[in-house]
This record gives structure tokens, C-alpha cells and sequence, in this order.
């Protein structure tokens, strides 16, 4: 890579000017003409048969134009919602609708959906549709799904539990059985959600006569809401036009594909119009995916030196009352990546699905990784402990050193583990952290430190991978870069900006490339009659890895065009040439120089005589790149924290994190994200939880009851970055979207750990709000 | 029911129900979209638009209450093309993401620097601590606020500390 070009340049945002002047169109913006509103009717019950739905009453207000049930959805179209993920092929995929049919699986799942002239329309009708329910035991946690006499949620399966199986490499059974230590912990993940400050919305157009579907979805994988509205409404994916407009936020909630825009489009073709349906916030905790709840068992094998030789244990997935797109995936991912960065020969982690009458679960950034990465961290901790040797030590001796290392499911690139381990200790050096801690030791206040390491698999993916892991889609990415008439770029793709920088990563890497400034490329997105094709969408950490590669290679294909042109123009080879700022000039005759407008011009317009004669006119490169592997990112977080011993109150006073995610396009926008992922790592560490009560009703409601952290929780974040590229990738690039959230939760707890240890306190469920953290102290002292 | 007021310095007016409240009168009635609904429950901040020169959630008022009012939303903030010091600072650090928390930050932090000129970062932090950011971890929110204020620094990351009990925070729990 050149150096002090704009890869790895700190630019403003190309974004940003739209957002700050209040010009940027959300999908609440959108207004098309004739437009209905709507709204969905949702079970307040966890489990019951619907006896009967009544929506005379609501068809009749003024003002509906129409109200479906679940029976007519189902009626309307050609099939279940999909279900994109099936990691283990034998389970068991229950068929859902949009709406619910005749059973209720969740509280929240939706039971009829009205159109009317506005939503407060919409919503009065929705008070006169008459549900009758017939309850049915709620089977609303773990247990109760797992107990022997549990009642069943699905009546054409035996069991809550729809799937098993198993991630193994080595032989685990003689790790144990000749291990000097085996340690074990049971560890409690909550529901937890990624909560985009703009919630989830639709305007579908369904036009009855030329059947085609236009829609605005806050999505940030248009390609496969495409397909998914083609198997869903059986139509031929030409005809389906999906939109994104600017996003709010998505964190992986707005990844999957929800029945709630299956409804929006049914109630347009019925209508005839346009139809918008914008989920609100307190409906946003029942409809919207819900992540992260699991119960992870796990005992390690080790050698007196500290060496960890095996591990073993089950990952349950604690799903919901249906089958969100993601499927089980992330629990997938747990069980794939609990050894983390370490080298440990053998693996043997059951995978069990079980099916509860809660919200589906779904994707949030981090997907699987931040379970894993508690669990690893967690027990590097104990094993430290029981050994009497230094943590670090632990993680030293097993980090892995070689690479590629094939890990018990993916290979991973490359990694620096010990230099980025001394990298974040440096920082912790620098900013005094060891005498804070002394000092306040001293004052008898309780601050301690806590670290964890991260690896992480990012860029997914080749998609031969994706297939073998029952993805229904590919892991590709196309993007095109065309220079205009007048010499200005523009770079499609189709992945969704939704906040992350998208468009300024990839305008920097085509305008390094071309040698162009960046204010002359302009990134289109957003729309599928117009933007390239994208395997996967915006997720698992995959814009710039995988669009950010396909732009270099389209751009430096398109740079030799441009080259060639300019040879023949100037009369010199192309190999004589270079372009700095949009000039392309003879390397040492001053003067002898086009402009990238010349060339515009050249290959667009006056064409005679100055576009050689074997090329084709026009300036555009189209790349598919499908990676070879994944790209493997790390880092290491520390966590300065402080408890209050009466209170249980958790203050955080310091965060560092030592990252690596290849080479850097922006560390601005790198370092955003690790700072808003280190923000959902400190909420859900100590107060983000979605609670059902004990008849398996949503209690959660409001931001007043599911605690986002502010400003005045969240400390100051600080980042030391180094780069080591993925040389399977062009650009070197890594993906690290996800990065900031994995490694919080385990620094935070090791840190509190660490400010009391007086306690010996083992924390293995989370989140650890100052109820909870005060009674573990009290168990901990025995008072 | 007919509601006039004075928004970005212009004149207007339009019908609504009673019920309507001023952030759905603002963006739909009016066309104002920059002002944002995140919570519709006084929650997040983000509706969060200035009504006779305090900053007030828009979401938790009724467009009646508005009337006769002087309201500011994000629109108002920039002129003839240019952003205001506080947007341009915003935009040099990084103080946005997606952007949907920004309207009300921006307000927020308009009224803060009114009434208090030289603010510390705990007081920034305690400022904005009303106003949800589910994206950018708040760092760079702080020091685009700060950087509206003096002359922006030198780039050089700060050190990633506070002491201890300073930042001591009010947990809304
Ligand atoms: S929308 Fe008004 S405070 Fe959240
Ligand atoms: S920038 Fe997205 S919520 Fe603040």
C-alpha cells in the first residue's frame, strides 16, 4: 500500500453534512402519495390458541381502509417466513407467518394489522378488534422448556428442544482424562437487544395491476429482503424494488427480515396504495429480534504450567417461539469460537436449540463472540487463579503464534496476539492506571482493573463457507466504480449505510486508488433496481473487507484504462504515467499532463482520435469478490472501574483498547466504532436486560425500563491501534464493526472482580446491576 | 384544530388533531424531518428541539402548546450553506453515526454552551446525559462539544482516564 494517501486517512465523513443539516430522508421521512398508515395488533399473552378474531368492528371505523388477520396473510401469500440460517439440517424449522395463525408462540407476536388514513387511526381501530385466546401454560425460560413434563409449543414436534449438535476437533475425552487441573463454570447470558435509536419501519407499494413491489425498508441487507419477499410472496425478484433510506442505527437488529413487512406489503395490494408501518418503541421489545440469552456450561482441561489442553461443555440457545432469519446461528458461533485466541488441541461443545415463548432470536452485533469471549476470559481468570500464576501469563502461554491456524471451524489469517497484549498493557502504563488503583486502595475505595483478548472472525465470507454452514445466502460482494464525462467517480455498492461510514471508507479507497481527491467521488447505495448485488449485506463485520476490496480491485483494473487512454493521448506508455489529485502527468516532463476530465471526455463524448481504438468507450469496473477466508481481527480491552461496597454501583473511570483490524482506511470512523461498541459492552455488562415476568409477559416497555447507558456512565474511551493486514484481502482491509462490543463484558467483570478482593467473587451471569452484585458480595462474605 | 408559531424564523401554520403532539406536528404537518422520534416517551433526547430559547422533547408536547411559539429545530441551525460552529465541530470529531441522535444532541448542546461558555467534560457529560447515542460511545460527542469552544486540540487521544469519584454518575436506576 503507498503511504499518505487517503487509506488510513483521518477525513470528515462524507455523510455528515446531510445528518447535521437535518436533510438526510429516514424511512419516516418518506411520504408517497395517497399513503396509508398502519399499525399491528399484538398478543399481550405468551401462549394460546386464538379461538376467534373479530375486526368488524374496526373494518367499520372511518378512516381503515383495511384490517388483515393472520388467516388472511397466510391466505395471501406463498410461504412461511424464511429462515436464512439453518446450521444444523435436521432440526426443527417451525413454519411461521406474518401474523400468528391460530396459535400464539410469544407476547408480541402479531395477531391482525390494520391500514387506515393515519397511524392514530390505525390504532384506535386496533382497540376494536375482539381476540379470543385460549391461554396455555407459558414456557418462558430454560427450565421450564427443558422440564420433563414442559408443555410443547409446537404441536408437530415432540419436544422444546428443535436441534443438537456439536463442535468438535481433537480428542476432548483424553485432554480430560490426563489433565493435571479441570476447572468448570455455568454462565447465565440475559436477553439483551441493540435497540437502533430510529426503530424499524416500511412503505410498500403493491401495485395490483402491474404486480410489482416497491418498498422503503430500514434494512441493512436489501439483497436478501429481496429474495426473501420473493419466496415469501412468490414473486420473481425483478419485480421487488427495495429501498433503504438513511438508517437509524442498525446493530444487526435490522438484518433479518420481519413478518412485519410481509403485512405492510399484503395491506398495500389489498388497498391499492401505498402503505407505511413503523414500528414504535415500546412495541420495538417485543417485535424487534432479541439476542444473546444462553446458558453456556464449560469445564477446561489443563497442565500444571498452565497450558489449557482441552475444553468441553453445551452451549443452549434459548430461542424464541419462532425462528427468526438467523435461525440458531448465534449460538453456532458461541460454540465455534469459545477457544478464542487460544491454541487448545481439543473441542468437544454440544449445541442444543430450545424453544420458549419469547420474542425470536435474532442478530446484534457481535452475534455469537460475546458469550465466547466471557466464557474464555472468565476462565483464563480461574485457571490463573487456581495455578497462582499471573492471567497474562496464561494468555501468553496460550495465544496462538502461528499462522494460518485453523481453528475448530475457521482458519484464521493472521495475528499479533502478544505484541497487542503489550500494546493496551503500554496503555495502561501510560495512563497511570496502577497508582490510580494503589492510591484509591489506600483510601480504602474499591478500583480494580480488568482486561480481557479478543479474536474475532470478520469479512464473512467465502461463500463456501456460508453454504456449509446452511447459510441460504452467499457471501460475496459487487461493487462498481465508474468515472464520468467529466472525470468525477461514482462507486455503487449494496451495502446499507447505516451509520457506520460506508460511503466515506469507500470513497477513500477508490480515491486513493485513482489517485482522485475524495470530493470527487461520490458512493451511491440503497436501492436495488439500481445497486450492485450483495451476497450478505451489511453484517458480520463485511463493508470493509469485502467492499472495500472489490473497490480497490475495480478501481485499480479501472486506473489501467485510464492509464492506456491517457498514454495514447499524451504519447507516452502508461507505465510512464502517474495520477496525483485527478492529473494524470508524465513522470519527470513537467507539463506534458491530462486531466481525469480529459479522459472523461475522451471516453464519453469526443471519442475520435483520442480513445485508443481497441476500448470500448465509457470508464466503469465491476467487481464480484467472493474472499478465500475470513479475515481475522483482535484486540485487548482494560477496564479501570470502581465499586461502591454500599451501593453496588458500578462506576467505569477508564476504557482502553488495543486494536488490530488490518489496515486502517479512517481511524476516525475506526475508532468510533470501537467507542459505540464499547458503549453496548458496558450496557449490557451492567444494565441492559429484556425482562419477562413470572407469567412470561414482556415487562420491558421503555428506555426507562431497559437502561441504554448515557454519557454519564460511559467513560472516556481511548484507542491504540496496529495493523496487521490480511494479505488474502486487497487492501489488506479487516472488518471490525463488531470489535468494540465483544471484550467489554469480560474487562468490566475482571475489573470488578479485581476492586474487590476481599470478596472472591465469581460472576458469571451478567448483567451485573448493583442488586445483583450486592448480593454476591454478601454470598461472597457470607453475610 | 389550527396551530400557528414561528419555526426557523418563518411564520407558520397548519391544522392538526389536538392530540397531535409538536414532533409529529414538526415533521409531518410542517416538513420539519430533522427533528427525530426515537421514544415517543421523553426517553431519549432525540425529538429534542428549542421552544422559546429552552430545549423541550418535542414528543412531550402537544402542538397546541406550541402555539405562538418560537421554535428552532436542526434546519435552523446552518445559513446560506454553512454549517454553525457547533455542526462543523460535530463533523471534524466525529460527533454523529447514523446521525439520529444528532438533532437533539445539537440542541442540547446549543443551550448548554448558552448558559455555560467554558464547560468541563464531566459537565458536558452530564449535559448530554439525558440525550441517548446508541452509536458513537459519547467520546466524540464530548469532544465536539469542547471543540466548539476552543480551538480545536491537536488530534492527540487523551489518556482514557478519569479519577475516581469523579465520575461519579447518577444511574437512572
Ligand atoms: S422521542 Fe422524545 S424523548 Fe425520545
Ligand atoms: S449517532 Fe446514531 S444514535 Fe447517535
Amino acid at each position: 500500500m503507498d503511504v499518505g494517501g487517503l487509506i488510513g486517512a483521518r477525513v470528515s465523513r462524507v455523510e455528515d453534512v446531510r445528518l447535521l443539516t437535518g436533510r438526510a430522508r429516514f424511512v419516516d421521512d418518506v411520504r408517497e402519495p395517497g399513503m396509508l398508515e398502519a399499525a399491528i395488533l399484538r398478543s399481550p399473552v405468551p401462549h394460546a390458541r386464538i379461538v376467534s378474531v373479530d375486526v368488524s368492528k374496526a373494518a367499520a371505523l372511518p378512516g381503515v381502509s383495511a384490517v388483515v388477520t393472520g388467516a388472511e396473510v397466510k391466505a395471501a401469500v406463498r410461504g412461511p417466513q424464511p429462515v436464512t440460517w439453518q446450521v444444523i439440517p435436521d432440526m426443527f424449522h417451525p413454519r411461521t407467518y406474518a401474523l400468528a395463525v391460530d396459535k400464539v408462540t410469544y407476547p408480541g407476536q402479531g395477531i391482525a394489522a390494520v391500514a387506515a388514513k393515519n397511524r392514530a387511526v390505525a390504532e384506535d381501530a386496533l382497540e376494536l378488534i375482539d381476540v379470543r385466546y385460549e391461554e396455555l401454560p407459558a414456557v418462558s425460560t430454560l427450565e421450564q422448556a427443558l422440564a420433563e413434563d414442559a408443555p410443547r409449543l409446537f404441536d408437530e414436534w415432540p419436544s422444546n428442544v428443535l436441534g443438537r449438535t456439536a463442535v468438535r476437533t481433537g480428542d476432548a475425552a483424553a485432554a480430560f482424562a490426563e489433565a493435571d487441573v479441570v476447572l468448570s463454570a455455568e454462565f447465565r447470558f440475559p436477553r439483551q437487544m441493540g435497540t437502533p435509536l430510529e426503530t424499524r419501519g416500511v412503505v410498500a407499494t403493491w401495485d395490483p395491476f402491474t404486480d410489482r413491489l416497491d418498498v422503503w425498508l430500514t434494512t441493512q441487507a436489501p439483497n436478501i429482503a429481496q429474495a426473501a419477499f420473493a419466496e415469501v410472496l412468490g414473486l420473481p425478484v425483478g419485480r421487488i424494488r427495495v429501498r433503504t433510506p438513511d438508517l437509524g442505527g442498525g446493530f444487526g437488529n435490522k438484518f433479518d427480515f420481519y413478518g412485519d413487512e410481509v403485512v405492510a406489503c399484503v395491506l398495500s395490494r389489498r388497498t391499492g396504495k401505498p402503505v407505511k408501518l413503523i414500528e414504535d418503541r415500546a412495541e420495538s421489545f417485543v417485535a424487534t429480534v432479541h439476542s444473546r440469552e444462553q446458558k453456556v456450561d464449560i469445564e477446561v482441561a489443563a497442565r500444571a504450567d498452565g497450558t489449557i489442553t482441552g475444553m468441553r461443555g453445551t452451549v443452549y440457545g434459548v430461542l424464541g417461539g419462532a425462528l427468526g432469519t438467523a435461525g440458531l446461528s448465534p449460538c453456532w458461533v458461541t460454540a465455534a469460537s469459545v477457544t478464542g485466541p487460544y491454541d487448545i488441541a481439543a473441542l468437544d461443545m454440544n449445541l442444543v436449540g430450545v424453544a420458549t415463548n419469547r420474542t425470536p432470536y435474532g442478530s446484534f452485533r457481535g452475534y455469537g463472540l460475546p458469550k465466547a469471549n466471557f466464557v474464555h476470559e472468565h476462565m483464563v481468570e480461574l485457571l490463573a487463579k487456581r495455578l497462582g500464576m499471573p492471567a497474562h501469563d496464561i494468555r501468553r502461554r496460550n495465544f496462538i503464534k502461528q499462522f494460518p491456524h485453523q481453528s475448530p471451524v475457521f482458519v484464521f489469517d493472521s495475528g499479533r496476539y502478544e505484541e497487542c497484549l503489550d500494546l493496551c498493557l503500554a496503555a495502561v502504563r501510560d495512563a497511570g492506571w496502577e497508582r490510580i488503583r494503589q492510591d484509591a486502595r489506600a483510601r480504602g475505595a474499591a478500583v480494580g482493573i480488568g482486561y480481557s483478548f479478543q479474536n474475532e472472525v470478520t469479512g464473512l465470507g467465502p461463500s463456501r463457507i456460508q453454504t456449509f454452514a446452511g447459510s441460504s445466502h452467499s457471501g460475496f460482494d459487487e461493487e462498481v466504480v465508474r468515472i464520468d464525462s467529466t472525470g468525477h467517480v461514482t462507486v455503487y455498492t449494496g451495502l446499507s449505510a447505516m451509520g457506520q461510514g460506508i460511503h466515506t471508507a469507500l470513497a477513500q479507497v477508490a480515491a486513493h486508488t485513482l489517485g482522485v481527491p475524495l470530493d470527487h467521488v461520490t458512493v451511491l447505495s440503497g436501492d436495488t433496481d439500481s445497486s450492485p448485488y450483495s451476497g450478505y449485506g451489511t453484517g458480520a463485520s463485511r463493508g470493509a473487507p469485502l467492499g472495500g476490496a472489490a473497490v480497490r480491485t475495480a478501481a485499480t483494473r479501472l486506473k489501467a484504462k485510464v492509464l492506456r487512454i491517457a498514454g495514447h493521448i499524451l504519447e507516452a506508455a502508461p507505465e510512464d504515467l502517474v495520477i496525483t489529485d485527478g492529473v494524470i502527468a508524465v513522470r519527470g516532463v513537467p507539463g506534458r499532463t491530462v486531466t481525469m476530465a480529459d479522459i472523461g471526455d475522451a471516453a464519453y463524448r469526443r471519442l475520435g482520435g483520442r480513445l485508443p481504438e481497441d476500448e470500448t468507450p465509457t470508464l466503469e469496473e465491476r467487481e464480484v469478490y467472493d474472499p478465500v477466508n475470513v479475515a481475522t481481527a483482535f484486540g485487548c480491552t482494560a477496564v479501570l472501574a470502581e465499586v461502591d461496597r454500599e451501593t453496588g454501583v458500578v462506576t467505569l473511570l477508564g476504557y482502553l483498547i488495543a486494536h488490530d483490524c488490518g489496515t486502517v482506511i479512517n481511524p476516525m470512523i475506526v475508532d468510533g466504532q470501537l467507542h459505540g461498541g464499547a458503549a453496548q459492552a458496558i450496557g449490557g455488562a451492567l444494565s441492559e436486560e429484556l425482562v419477562y415476568d413470572a407469567d412470561g409477559r414482556m415487562r420491558t416497555r421503555t428506555f426507562a425500563d431497559y437502561l441504554l447507558p448515557s454519557a454519564a456512565e460511559v467513560p472516556p474511551v481511548a484507542i491504540s491501534h496496529m495493523a496487521t493486514p490480511a494479505d488474502h484481502v486487497p487492501g489488506g482491509f479487516k472488518g471490525m464493526g463488531e470489535s468494540g462490543v465483544i471484550g467489554g463484558g469480560a474487562a468490566i467483570v475482571n475489573a470488578i472482580v479485581d476492586a474487590l478482593p476481599e470478596y472472591d467473587l465469581e460472576i458469571t451471569a451478567l448483567p451485573i446491576t448493583p442488586p445483583r452484585l450486592l448480593a454476591l458480595m454478601r454470598k461472597g462474605t457470607g453475610r | 384544530m389550527k396551530v400557528s408559531l414561528t419555526v426557523n424564523g418563518e411564520e407558520v401554520s397548519a391544522s392538526c388533531e389536538p392530540r397531535r403532539t409538536l414532533a409529529d406536528f414538526l415533521r409531518h404537518d410542517l416538513g420539519y424531518t430533522g427533528v427525530h422520534v426515537g421514544c415517543e416517551h421523553g426517553a431519549c433526547g432525540s425529538c429534542t428541539v428549542s421552544v422559546d430559547g429552552a430545549t423541550a422533547r418535542s414528543c412531550c408536547m402537544l402542538a397546541v402548546q406550541a402555539e405562538g411559539c418560537t421554535v428552532t429545530t436542526i434546519e435552523g441551525l446552518a445559513s446560506s450553506g454553512e454549517l454553525d460552529p457547533l455542526q462543523e465541530s460535530f463533523r471534524e470529531h466525529h460527533g454523529l453515526q447514523c446521525g439520529f441522535c444528532t438533532p437533539g444532541m445539537l440542541a442540547t448542546a446549543h443551550e448548554l454552551l448558552r448558559d455555560n461558555p467554558d464547560p468541563t467534560d464531566s459537565e458536558i457529560r452530564a449535559a448530554i446525559s439525558g440525550n441517548l447515542c446508541r452509536c458513537t460511545g459519547y467520546q466524540f460527542i464530548v469532544d465536539a462539544i469542547k471543540g466548539a469552544i476552543r480551538p480545536p486540540h491537536d488530534g492527540q487521544q487523551r489518556d482514557g482516564v478519569v479519577e475516581p469519584g469523579a465520575a461519579a454518575s447518577s444511574r437512572r436506576k
